[in-house]
Parts: structure tokens; C-alpha cells; sequence
């Protein structure tokens, strides 16, 4: 409705604003706010949050500005940012090398735009009224901000160069988000596992940066779409180009196996955390295929690639999720599964239902942390077995929580049904029983898993435990209620499709020569059906204690499931026996050998400068030694001067 | 035009001049300090000087002084600029005045100390001003000394050998590179010391391939490049603070810059024939810099290793000898200046509030210097190639120029640079995050000292990085230049 009206609003004076200068304007509203707490704010922690919330209230003004006008005419333009440009080539032969930086506004970064900076807005609400006591509160406002900045370039940004550059910024964001309470060793870890993962992203990036200046001497997106498949490159570099950059995007979307941060993440705090699994870092990977989608579509093996990673991960993270006990993890994993299914709807040639799911579950996704932050700060655990029976006491936050956990599940007719809805029907329209039974499979699992984090949490029995007065828990109030309503409004309603004239979202995001997906009924059908089975298994499980008979059974596979499969181990024992020991042995030589050489040298040249005072203190060895490397040193001299004298000869 | 010659000789008088000062009390330590401290601000006015008059001109040098000395050998007092060696000598004004800043540490021997840092400016800025390789040597050896005493005059307990080490590997890259000059005076066409005319000269194919190896390894050897990098980290630990800097500043740097001026600019057809040699070399340098940090104990080493880490990505730059990687790699040699010089300050002040440098002893430091931990973050993240700083122009131009004619090697080094980005935050994560030490109950943050350079380092590296244009378009066209040979 909103989108109607502004639309209907667009068709005034604001065509003539052009829509890039206004993205130009969100995105740099945070920064200036930066500038602005750095340099007059930094010792009023009110002054410096009021400036953060204010300047990312303005940045959503211009992102629903941008919307508007995208609605009313869905153009894709470009603007150049006309300062600071980065390498102009105007002088000489490099002349054909550009790198600039602009801004981008078509419908998908439109609807990017306002989800990242709406997201923000709420979250820096929220953090208003939790983060009030804490120690480092402009530290974590500015952070937020930066993250912002950052995640607007990203989905504003032109040329694979530029975002890179901003991808590079939100990793560095979401590594001070994460370690903000940097006395927890945890916390610390996780940061800087955040940090190595999303690198490792950017070294396949760079490499595939590399290879698309080299073949096409050009980075922009829409200059290149069209020329992936003239025939410069063959059909084995576009793949090898689109494997590059889904390793970047899996890592900073948290694919298997690059999904290791992602449940680290959540010990940012509870704002922080909702902003980064709902819109920021964790779907910049998304995006990221979403922006470069004519690449991936002209190579249906890396789709291929895409899809089946995505699958695995949709399949693993919910999996997972349902066998973690700490609060936070569980909707981090619940987060990786979601971010598995979007890629695998992009791999399906899904751009239009990835695109929706990627839009429609950041809602609740932040609202869920959200309503997690206050039931963790109310009870001092993040452990779900020692919670339960919270909905008598917090019913405010109850309510929210169900209503966020439904519309992620995928419940009619919240948000998230109408993009599980498209990305089944792509399924089904594509016809292979593998990826329909997942997507169904995986919707189920989803809704599953989330439910049961409910029951946990807030039905069932009060838990007891040594020093925690149930009494004295108070519900969510003021700031942290208000944007926590903010954010479900949107849960419910931004999943509704079909307005007047300005139909579909599918059609307004969609990408010339993908093939729309049609919404289908069965697959509306499906959807609904298979999330309330998921919601009322959970009920008969984790209520009702309806528990399988096979359920001991799964035991040792709960345990293995519960660590992750080990991976996070794996990891830290390649870290431990082969990084750390290879670099001791680099050390041992740089001693033993390469020192000893130089000693070597320096010992020689001490003694022929005085050779009768330290030709008696020379042990053996060493003059032995220094005979071979000097009758060695002498050998190549002589064999590569003659070589060159024999072959002057020749000549 | 003078220009050139002051800023060369400018610091020479300055130690001349300090000669004459009386040191006994501490007033008159006081005022040998401010007189040490107005030459070097000078000379680095001067630079801005030169930078804010520099104009882009292919072909020629700026600022070019030329003088009859020793006609009879063909040599001459011949200096000039372009706009690499401008860019560096911009760099080196920084540097050194960083350098006597920061050296307010130095209690003994202070006028010695000044004195013979001030001279070792004169041989930097000579030897990058130099268009004659006679004089391009005198001011090479110059250095030597100076440095040698500097470091094994000041500085940790086993700063001897680490003088002595770096005095042989100083010693030989001179007589390679004295082998070099000589051997080219000999075979070239026209017998002349003079860069700009052996420039346009083309030296015989088989004499080329062994003066190209000479001049390769005299400047490899100060770079450091693998295997000669030992003497590097022994000195980045043991010197003084102030000598840590001017050496990893810009004291190395003169090698990449010989690199380029030399075996870019002079013999670029056996470049091509051993370009994969030297990309090899190049990605051996930089993954063992990367790897070998990770086991690094000592705080001031490390940084040594992550400064030889970047310097061989200039050596990848030079291989590929394409025009947007050199661009790259001059802007990365002048970033990587910077930083290095911000990291030992920053990392100097931390030792020594802590008392050690070794990083294991400290940890949870964020509680009790929350500035140093801030800039220290600045510090990593522009060590790391954040972008928006300057170090990520230059690495990511370096990638992308090398990347068509040496794709492997270019991919290792990205996994080098990976393995540095995880180095740096992990050290800094060390010093800074966990629990706080009750050990460092009492020490005091950062003073305004080292706050005043580190920021003022850190807004210059800022600079850089947003606005590389300031220096860009005129190294491109030297960059040009240098790859096209007038004489053919």
C-alpha cells in the first residue's frame, strides 16, 4: 500500500529529481554522521546517538524516495561520483584502464536501499533504549553507521571494482560489530573468524576482478552484461569467472563450507546481529550473485554450482538449527538456511523469487534477534533449556516473536509464504523432482526449527534455576518496543504481491532474459501446507513431548549436528598443524639457514679485514663451511659469466 | 634552478652545523634537537615544495640541474626528478621528519645520533635525485655508514650483530652494484655515467643479461627480497625507533626504486626473459614475509616481516613491467612508507609502555591505552590494504596490471596478501583484546607525541587513498616514459 502511494506521489515534482543523486545522498548521510560524531559528538553518548539515528532517518527518506521513483519508472541509471575518483587514467597509454566510482539506481537497488536503511533505522532504535549502559555505545553507533555506509555502496555500486571495495568496508564493520565486547575471548575469535572467512571471499574476488579487467578491460555490470557471452571468453573461463565470484559471495553469504562465521556472529550484540544476518554482511553474497546475475546466467554449470551449494546449505543450516541450544545460534543457523534456500532459487534461474525471499525475510530475521536480545538481556542466558513458559511474562514480545517466526517460517500470508511461494514455483516450473523435494523439504525443516526455538523459549514449563527470580522479568518497553513494531509491520504486509498497474514485484526486479516464474497455485498450496505441518510437529514435539521412537536413536547424530559437524574444529586443527607449524619451520630456517648464511657473510668479511686476530678463534667447521659456500659462490660467478662470454662467442 | 640541490645538501649543513653545537646539558641537547628538527622540516617543506611545482612532462626530468664534474670520465652533477623519484623524495622529507620527531626517546649520544641521520637523508635524497651513476654510487655508499652506526649504535641488546649484518649485506650490494656501473660504463655504446643518455642506449644482449643480474641483486638485496631479508628483521628489531622508521620508510624502498630506474628502465628485454624468475621470486618473498610473521613473537620483527611481505609485491610490479602495476607499485612503495612508519611508532610506544616487545606477554591492552588500540586498528587496516586507504590503491593496481602476465603467481600473492590481512588483526587482536592484564594496571596511554605523528601518518595514508590522483598522474607518465625507450 505505502508502495502504491508513493508511487502515485512519484508522478509529481519528483521525477525530475533524478533518482541516483538521491541514493547518492543515502549513502552518504552515514558517513557525514561519522564525520560529524568524530570530530563534535564523541564525548555526549546521547548527542552522538540522536546524530546516528537522525542522519539514518534522512538516509531511508531518500531510499524510499529512490523506491518511489524507481516504481514509477523502473530505469536503470547510473550517476558518476564526480569527486574522488580513483585512477582516471587521463594520461597516456593506460588511458583505456578506468576505475571510477558511481552510484547505481534501478529497481533492485532500490529495494535494497530501503530494506537496508529501514533495517538500520529500527535496529539503532532498539539500540537506543539496550545499548543505553554499555561502555562503548559511540564506538557501537559509529560502527553501525559505517556498516550502513558500507552496505549502501555495496548495493549501489556500479562496477564489480566498486564492490569490492565496499565489500571489503562491511567486512571490517562486521569484524568490529562482532568483537564489540572485546574482553570475551569469544567474541574476539568470532570477529576475526568473520574477518579471515570473508577475506578469504576476496582473494577468489580479486582473481576474477583480475581476469574481467583483463579480457574485457572493463568492470561496470551494465557494460559488461551484455558481453559475457560475445565470445571474448569461453565457456570454461565464465565458469571459472562465476566460481570465483560465488566464492566471494559464499563466503560473505555464509555457504557451505564458508558458513563458520556465521554462528560466531551472533555474539555481536542483539542490534548488531539483527543488522548484519537480516541485511548487511550476510546477504551481500546474495546480492552479489543477484547483481552479477548475467554472468551467472550465461553459464549453466556454475548456476548448477550455485544451486547445489545453496541447497546443501539451506539442508545443513536448518538441520543444524534444530539441534542448537543457544538461543542466538539457533536463528544464526535458521539465518544460514534461509541465505541456502535464496541461492538455490538463484541457482534455479529463481532471480525473481531469490530476489523476493531476500527482500521479504530481512524483516523478520531482525525482528527475531531483536526479540531474542530482550529475552537473553531479561534472563542472563543464551541457553534455551534454561528458559521456557516466558509468554505469561513477556507477552509484548511474545507476540512480536511469534509474529516474526511465522512470517520467516513462511506462514500464509506473511511475508516470507510469497517468496517461498516463488521460489517453489520456479521449482516446480523447471520440473526436476531433486530441487522441489529440497525447496519443500527445506520450507519444512524451516518452519520446523523455528517453532521449536518458540516452544522453547516461550512455552512449556518456567524454567528453574539458582538466582533467577522469574517475577522480576520485565517486558520490552519504549525505544526497544517501538522498533520492534516498526519491524513487524513489514513482516506481515511487504510480502503482498500485486498492486494496480505497478503489478508484481517479480516483474518490477526482473532481469531482461530471465524467465519470470509465474506464481503457481500448487506451489502456494505447498508452501502453506508444508509450514503449519512444520509449526504443528514442533508443537507436538517440543509441547506436547510427542517425541518419535526413534528418537534416541538420533543421538550420536545430535551430538555431531550440535558441533557442527566439526567443521569449526577442522578448521582450527588446520590452523593449529599446518599454518602455525609451517610458519614455525619458515622461522627455524630463516635462523638456522638463511641468518646463518648472512653470519657467514658477515664472518668473512670480519676476518679479512683482520685476519690474524680471528683466524685462531675460527673453528674448523665454520672454515669449512665458508670454504664450500665461497668455492660455490665463485662456481656460479664463473659459469654464469662464461655461459655469456661462450654465447657472445657464438654470436 | 636549486631546488633539488638544497633539498639534497639542506640536511648535509644541518649535521655540518651540528657540529658547532655544544651538547653537555639539557638545554643545549634541547636546542641540538630543534636545530636537527628544523632541518628535517625544512627539507620536507622543500618537498611539498617541488610536489606543488611539479608538472607532468613525459620525456624529461623536472627540475633538472646539470654540472661539469669529472668530464674527463664522463660524469656529471646531474639531478633531476620525475614523478617516481618525486613521489619518493616527498615520501622521504615525511619519513625522516617522522623519524626526528619520534626521536625524543634517545637519550645518549643525541648529537651523534642526529648527525648522522641527517647525512643518511642527504644520501637518500641523493641517491633519488641522481642522473649519474657515479654519483647515484657516492650517494649510495653514503648511506652505509651512517646506517650501520645508527643501528649499532642505538638500540636493543643485540643491535652489534645486527649492525654487523647489515653492514656485509651493505657491503656487497656495493660492490655488486659498483660491478655493475663499471661493467655498463665499459660495454655501452657511448662511454657515459649519464642515466638519462644510457636510457635511450641500447646495451648489447650479452653483457645486458649479466649487468641486469648484478643491479638486480645489489637492489634485491636492500629491498629485502628471499633470501636476503634476514639483516631486515634483525634490524627492525634491534634499532631505535627512529632508525626502524627511516630504514623500512624509506631506506628500503631505494631498492624497489633502483629496480625501476635500473632493470625496468634500462633493460627491459631481459626483464621480459626473466620475468618468470623474478615473479617467482617475488611470490617466495611475500608468502614467506606472510607466513613467517605468524610465528613472530617479537612485535617490532613482525612488522619488519609484513614491510618484506610488500616488498615483494613491488618485486611482482617490476616482473610484469606493465605500466598499471608499476603505477601500483610506486603509490605502494609510497603507502607502504607511510604505514610501516606509523606501525613502528605505534608499536615502539607499546613495547615500550609494556616494558617488552614480546607479544605473548601482553594481551587486553584495549582497557588501559584505548587511542593506541584505536590507532593501532588504523594502523593494521591500512597495513592490510583497507580500501579508502592509500596501501589498497597500490596492491590492488599492482593485482590487476601483473595479473595478465603472470596469473599464478598473481594469484599466490593475493593469498599472501589474505595471509597478511589475517597476520595483522590477529597481532592486533593479541596486544589489544581479551582479558585485561592486572600486570599493566599502571601504564599510561599514548601521549601526545606519538598521537600527534601517528594521526598525522594516518590522515596522510587517508589522503592517499581517496585522492591517489594527487600523485597518480604523474607517476603514470614517468611509468610511461620509463618503458618506452627513446633510442629504441
Amino acid at each position: 500500500m505505502t508502495l502504491t502511494l508513493l508511487a502515485a506521489a512519484a508522478r509529481g515534482p519528483l521525477d525530475s529529481w533524478s533518482p541516483t543523486f538521491i541514493a547518492l545522498l543515502a549513502l552518504l548521510l552515514p558517513l557525514i554522521a561519522i564525520l560529524l560524531i568524530v570530530s563534535f559528538t564523541i564525548d555526549s553518548k546521547r548527542l552522538s546517538a540522536g546524530t546516528a539515528v537522525l542522519f539514518t532517518f534522512a538516509s531511508t527518506v531518500c531510499a524510499l524516495l529512490v523506491l518511489a521513483i524507481e516504481i514509477a519508472h523502473p530505469l536503470h541509471l547510473e550517476r558518476e561520483g564526480t569527486f574522488l575518483q580513483f585512477f582516471t587514467g587521463q594520461s597516456g597509454a593506460a588511458a583505456e584502464f578506468i576505475l571510477k566510482w558511481g552510484v547505481t539506481a534501478d529497481p533492485l537497488s532500490a529495494v535494497m536501499l530501503i530494506t537496508v536503511a529501514a533495517v538500520s533505522l529500527a535496529v539503532q532504535l532498539y539500540a537506543l533504549g539496550s545499548m543505553r549502559r554499555d561502555d562503548g555505545v559511540i564506538r557501537f553507533f559509529t560502527v553501525l553507521l559505517f556498516s550502513t555506509f558500507a552496505m549502501f555502496g555495496f548495493v549501489l555500486s556500479t562496477s564489480y571494482f566498486e564492490t569490492f571495495l565496499f565489500g571489503a568496508l562491511g567486512t571490517v564493520s562486521s569484524y568490529l560489530l562482532i568483537s564489540h565486547w572485546w574482553q570475551r575471548e569469544e567474541a574476539v575469535t568470532s570477529g576475526a573468524r568473520a574477518f579471515i572467512v570473508s577475506a578469504i571471499g576476496d582473494v577468489g574476488f580479486l582473481i576474477a576482478i583480475a581476469y574481467i579487467a583483463f579480457r574485457f578491460n572493463q568492470l561496470n555490470f551494465q557494460a559488461l552484461a551484455g558481453h559475457y557471452t560475445s565470445g571474448k571468453v569461453g565457456s570454461n573461463g565464465l565458469f571459472l569467472v562465476a566460481l570465483l565470484i560465488f566464492v566471494a559471495a559464499a563466503a560473505k553469504s555464509a555457504q557451505f563450507p564458508f558458513h563458520v562465521w556465521l554462528p560466531g556472529s551472533a555474539q555481536a550484540p542483539a542490534p548488531a546481529a539483527a543488522l548484519m544476518h537480516s541485511s548487511t554482511v550476510a546477504v551481500t553474497g546474495v546480492y552479489l550473485v543477484a547483481r552479477t546475475y548475467s554472468l551467472f546466467s550465461s553459464s549453466p554449470r556454475a548456476l548448477l554450482v550455485v544451486a547445489t551449494i545453496g541447497g546443501l546449505t539451506a539442508l545443513l543450516g536448518t538441520i543444524w538449527s534444530l539441534f542448537q541450544d543457544n538461543l542466538k545460534r539457533a536463528i544464526a543457523y535458521a539465518t544460514m538456511g534461509e541465505l541456502g534456500l535464496m541461492m538455490l532459487a538463484l541457482g534455479i534461474r529463481g532471480y525473481g523469487g531469490g530476489v523476493f525471499e531476500l527482500f521479504t525475510q530481512a524483516w523478520p530475521k531482525a525482528l527475531l534477534f531483536l526479540a531474542a536480545g530482550v529475552v537473553i538481556r531479561e534472563l542472563r542466558t543464551e541457553q534455551m533449556r534454561e528458559m521456557g513458559g516466558l509468554f505469561r511474562r513477556m507477552r509484548f514480545t511474545g507476540t512480536l516473536a511469534l509474529i516474526g517466526l511465522a512470517a520467516a517460517a513462511g506462514l500464509p500470508p506473511l511475508s516470507t509464504f510469497w517468496g517461498k511461494d516463488a521460489i517453489l514455483s520456479r521449482a516446480l516450473a523447471k520440473g526436476n523432482p531433486v530441487w522441489i523435494v529440497l525447496v519443500t523439504l527445506v520450507i519444512f525443516l524451516m518452519a520446523l526449527s523455528l517453532f521449536r526455538i518458540f516452544a522453547l523459549v516461550f512455552l512449556g514449563e518456567t524454567a528453574r534455576r539458582r538466582r533467577f527470580e522469574p517475577d522480576r522479568i520485565r517486558d520490552a518497553r519504549g525505544r526497544v518496543a517501538l522498533a520492534m513494531v516498526l519491524l513487524a509491520i513489514p513482516s506481515v504486509l511487504v510480502g503482498i504481491r500485486g498492486f494496480p498497474r505497478h503489478s508484481d514485484f517479480l516483474g518490477f526486479v526482473a532481469l531482461r532474459g530471465v524467465p519470470l516464474a509465474n506464481s503457481h497455485f500448487w506451489a502456494a498450496a505447498i508452501v502453506a501446507v508444508v509450514s503449519l505441518l512444520g509449526a504443528a510437529v514442533a508443537w507436538a514435539i517440543y509441547v506436547r513431548r510427542m517425541l518419535p521412537a526413534f528418537a534416541p536413536g538420533l543421538e550420536p547424530a545430535r551430538a555431531a549436528f550440535r558441533h557442527g559437524l566439526y567443521l569449526d574444529r577442522a578448521y582450527q586443527v588446520g590452523v593449529d598443524r599446518g599454518l602455525l607449524p609451517a610458519s614455525r619451520a619458515l622461522g627455524w630456517v630463516d635462523r638456522r639457514v638463511i641468518d646463518g648464511g648472512t653470519d657467514l657473510l658477515r664472518d668473512s668479511i670480519v676476518f679479512a679485514s683482520s685476519p690474524r686476530g680471528r683466524l685462531p678463534r675460527l673453528r674448523p667447521q665454520q672454515f669449512a663451511l665458508g670454504l664450500f659456500v665461497g668455492l660455490l659462490g665463485l662456481a656460479a660467478v664463473i659459469i654464469l659469466v662464461g655461459a655469456h662470454l661462450i654465447k657472445g662467442l657464438g654470436a | 634552478m636549486f631546488l633539488l640541490s638544497a633539498m639534497v645538501w639542506v640536511p648535509a649543513i644541518g649535521a655540518l652545523a651540528l657540529l658547532f653545537f655544544p651538547a653537555r646539558t639539557q638545554a643545549q641537547i634541547g636546542r641540538v634537537r630543534n636545530v636537527a628538527l628544523a632541518t628535517a622540516a625544512f627539507t620536507a617543506a622543500l618537498g611539498v615544495v617541488m610536489w606543488y611545482g611539479y608538472r607532468d612532462q613525459s620525456g624529461t626530468y623536472a627540475y633538472e640541474e646539470a654540472r661539469t664534474w669529472l668530464p674527463s670520465i664522463g660524469a656529471s652533477y646531474h639531478l633531476g626528478v620525475d614523478g617516481i623519484s618525486m613521489s619518493l623524495l616527498l615520501l622521504s622529507g615525511i619519513v625522516f621528519l617522522v623519524a626526528v620527531l619520534v626521536a625524543n626517546r634517545i637519550r645518549e649520544n643525541v648529537k651523534g645520533f642526529f648527525i648522522l641521520l641527517l647525512v643518511l637523508e642527504t644520501g637518500v635524497g641523493g641517491a633519488l635525485t641522481a642522473l649519474d651513476f657515479v654519483l647515484f654510487f657516492t650517494f649510495w655508499q653514503m648511506q652505509v655508514l651512517p646506517l650501520c652506526f645508527l643501528v649499532g649504535r642505538w638500540g636493543g641488546a643485540r643491535r652489534l650483530a645486527a649492525a654487523w649484518k647489515l653492514l656485509a649485506v651493505e657491503m656487497i650490494g656495493s660492490a655488486l652494484l659498483l660491478l655493475g656501473i663499471l661493467i655498463l660504463y665499459v660495454k655501452a655504446p657511448t662511454h657515459t655515467f649519464d642515466l638519462a643518455t644510457l636510457h635511450n642506449l641500447q646495451v648489447p644482449g650479452s653483457v645486458a643479461g649479466l649487468v641486469f643480474a648484478l643491479f638486480f641483486i645489489a637492489f634485491a638485496l636492500r629491498l629485502p627480497v628471499f633470501p636476503f631479508h634476514t639483516w631486515f628483521t634483525d634490524a627492525q628489531g634491534e634499532a631505535a625507533a627512529p632508525v626502524a622508521i627511516v630504514l623500512a620508510g624509506i631506506v628500503t624502498k631505494l631498492g624497489a626504486y633502483g629496480l625501476y630506474r635500473v632493470n625496468v628502465g634500462q633493460f627491459q628485454a631481459t626483464l621480459h626473459r626473466v620475468s618468470g624468475a623474478v615473479a617467482v621470486l617475488a611470490v617466495v618473498t611475500v608468502l614467506w614475509g606472510a607466513l613467517a610473521a605468524f610465528r613472530e613473537d617479537d612485535l617490532r620483527r613482525l612488522v619488519g616481516y609484513l614491510v618484506m611481505s610488500h616488498g615483494g609485491l613491488l618485486v611482482l610490479a617490476v616482473a610484469s613491467a606493465a605500466p598499471v602495476a608499476l603505477n601500483g607499485g610506486v603509490l605502494l612503495m609510497v603507502a607502504d612508507g607511510l604505514t610501516a612508519a606509523m606501525l613502528i611508532v605505534l608499536a615502539s610506544t607499546v613495547a615500550e609502555r609494556v616494558n617488552t616487545r614480546s607479544i605473548r606477554a601482553m594481551g587486553g591492552l584495549a582497557a588501559r591505552l584505548p587511542k593506541g588500540a584505536v590507532l593501532w586498528m588504523l594502523g593494521a587496516l591500512a597495513a592490510l590494504g583497507l580500501p579508502g586507504l592509500a596501501g589498497f590503491v597500490g596492491q590492488f593496481l599492482i593485482l590487476l596490471g601483473s595479473y595478465p602476465s603472470h596469473r599464478l603467481a598473481t594469484s599466490l600473492v593475493v593469498l599472501g596478501s589474505l595471509l597478511t590481512a589475517a597476520v595483522t588483526l590477529w597481532t592486533f587482536q593479541r596486544i589489544f583484546f581479551g582479558p585485561v592484564n592486572e600486570a599493566y594496571a599502571r601504564v599510561r596511554d599514548f601521549g601526545t607525541l606519538d598521537l600527534g605523528t601517528s594521526v598525522g601518518l594516518f590522515c596522510l595514508i587517508v589522503l592517499l587513498g581517496i585522492l591517489p590522483a594527487i600523485l597518480m598522474d604523474s607517476i603514470n607518465f614517468s611509468v610511461l616514459t620509463l618503458l618506452s625507450r627513446g633510442g629504441g
